[in-house]
């Protein structure tokens, strides 16, 4: 009582702040049970109909939601094998750099585009890959190559995918692992040097491992974003062409829900989204405990 | 031994400072490209000639985007939804984090981990969607701002800053009989300027940028937000629209050399910034990393 009589003041400052939280992120978790219900607006949440599992039965016996998850994993593991390792490999290569001026004005210009939104950077990313006045395809034809409908092929749809993702956020990713090379004591360096490790040798047993702990915890970030592609980057470079490979669980969840109304449906697949998200985000941050690093938590 | 050592170690360098270039140079070329599509003749653009430089150069894309007045109207939605909302933003994440930043603070913990826990697990886009329908905001942009005051990122890298102060000033102050409205306002935010104009600018860019929660909320025409006015742009570039610049002949208009200029409008505030931006957003990043 002491305690709250002295630091009143400072309550005073988190009421609001505390009100948000239970509006604006706690409340709608009780809006999930619609999932369970047959939501109709002129009932509201709690007078709707309760239809128990009903909705998850329609939602597993739906051949799109298999398509939906197929794409939502498919281009996560896409992301994860061929984007994670881009910014290590950037920040091994701009830790190299002697001159720290040209360090700093390379490191300024991969920054950009991360500060740039999707429907920008989507619609350059799709006028660059047209067929008839994109780029790339002036660069095949004058190599004597076929002009490739990129963003209407289902292969190199998610390839164009995933390039542009490395584009945007590439760059901006280095910052965490540049922090952590500096942090490295460069007496480790100079003892593997005494000890005749070349180059390679000295990244692979004294920069890795120091950005080791890094690596983990972005390592967790991104799986803990398994279940959720980001909407606006697949919304603004997908078209009907390639909907078989690009629809993924949030573009169909506003499909299903905002835009048709079927609001206990999409609910359903949303809460399902979630669900395998936290199991995912516990899961490998235990795992990574269990592998010696820190984790999230 | 040693000469042959300098020589191949020289040679990587060279190599890799190039590779870094061409990387650098990938990520920047396609903005370089549009700018001069944006300034760019026609005839040039639909030949494919734009490269880095204008061809023909003349300036009636922006002539034919300013008179006909939508993109501006929407550049005038997204400037009010920006301020506003960051402003709202700044002033919930300083009050959320400087309580939060002292560990005398009892049910500090429990807080932390409620506020945590909303990092993991959230109430997906229908039940939100929902809630702010049934407070009667769809179509206003509160709709826009009130679901989004604080981003716990952004609140812990503050409230590591607001730890990393030296206690003592507090503690003089509160000896003075200050109150921790008076401290907060008077001592710990002229000292806390690097983190404050670092969050700043990350809630600034996002909401310049945003884009799906306007096209979820947000219904009328004349509230659009520029991202999704220009999205809708890019989709379509209207007849009407080349049609609509007086004294700009139809010929030198092309569809490319509009969504060009229209790109370049909506990315330029940003660009603006940036130099401004690059100074504080690095040290933002380090601070969230930190655990609080």
């Amino acid at each position: 009582m002491k305690s709250l009589a002295r630091d009143k003041h400072l309550y005073l400052m988190l009421l609001p702040v505390a009100i948000y939280f239970l509006l604006f992120k706690y409340a709608p978790l009780f809006g999930e049970v619609i999932a369970f219900k047959q939501y109709r607006l002129a009932d509201g949440i709690w007078g709707s109909q309760w239809v128990g599992v009903e909705q998850f039965r329609k939602l597993f016996s739906d051949r799109e939601f298999y398509t939906v998850l197929r794409n939502t994993l498919l281009l996560n593991v896409y992301n994860l094998v061929f984007a994670f390792p881009v910014p290590i490999v950037l920040a091994l290569l701009l830790n190299e750099v002697r001159w720290s001026g040209y360090r700093r004005a390379l490191q300024n210009l991969l920054y950009i585009p991360h500060f740039i939104s999707w429907v920008v950077l989507g619609s350059m990313v799709i006028a660059m890959l047209s067929p008839s006045t994109g780029i790339v395809n002036a660069v095949l034809k004058l190599a004597g190559l076929e002009p490739i409908y990129f963003m209407a092929d289902t292969f190199w749809w998610p390839v164009s995918y995933v390039l542009s993702g490395i584009w945007k956020e590439a760059g901006f990713g280095t910052i965490l692992y540049m922090a952590a090379m500096a942090g490295i004591d460069p007496t480790l360096y100079e003892a593997a040097k005494i000890d005749g490790a070349s180059k390679l040798r000295r990244i692979w047993h004294v920069t890795l491992p120091g950005i080791r702990s890094t690596a983990a915890i972005l390592l967790i970030l991104q799986v803990g974003r398994m279940m959720d592609v980001g909407f606006e980057q697949v919304y603004t470079l997908k078209n009907p062409a390639v909907n078989r490979v690009a629809e993924v669980i949030s573009t169909y969840v506003y499909n299903r829900g905002i835009e048709n109304l079927q609001y206990s449906y999409s609910t359903a697949l949303g809460l399902f989204q979630s669900a395998v998200a936290l199991v995912l985000v516990v899961g490998v941050n235990r795992l990574i405990k269990t592998m010696g690093e820190r984790g999230l938590w | 031994m040693q000469i042959k050592g300098s020589r191949s170690a020289g040679l990587f360098h060279w190599i890799n400072n190039l590779l870094l270039a061409l990387c650098a140079a990938a990520t920047v070329f396609p903005f370089l490209n549009l700018i001069a599509v944006s300034f760019s003749g026609s005839r040039a653009i639909s030949a494919g000639e734009v490269l880095l430089w204008p061809i023909d150069l003349n300036t009636d894309a922006y002539r034919n985007l300013i008179d006909d007045g939508q993109l501006l109207v929407a550049m005038k939605n997204t400037i009010q939804l920006t301020v506003m909302g960051t402003l709202l933003n700044m002033a919930f994440t300083i009050l959320a984090a400087y309580p939060l930043s002292k560990p005398r603070l009892r049910g500090r913990g429990y807080m932390l981990q409620a506020v945590l826990f909303t990092m993991l697990f959230g109430g997906g886009m229908i039940p939100h969607f929902l809630l702010v329908n049934s407070l009667g905001l769809v179509n206003t942009y509160w709709a826009l701002w009130l679901p989004a005051l604080v981003s716990v990122y952004n609140m812990f890298v503050m409230k590591s800053f607001f730890e990393g102060l030296p206690s003592e000033l507090e503690e003089s102050a509160a000896i003075d009989g200050a109150n921790e409205w008076v401290t907060l306002l008077r001592i710990i935010l002229p000292l806390s300027m690097p983190v404050i104009a670092a969050l700043t600018l990350f809630y600034a860019v996002g909401w310049w940028n945003s884009y799906m929660n306007v096209l979820i909320y947000i219904r009328s025409t004349d509230k659009m937000s520029l991202m999704v006015k220009l999205y809708q742009m890019i989709d379509l570039v209207s007849p009407e629209m080349l049609r609509s610049g007086e004294g700009v002949s139809e010929r030198t208009i092309t569809p490319e050399g509009i969504r060009a200029a229209a790109i370049v409008l909506a990315v330029l505030p940003i660009m603006a910034v940036y130099p401004l931006l690059q100074k504080h957003f690095v040290k933002g990043v380090l601070l969230g990393s930190v655990k609080g």
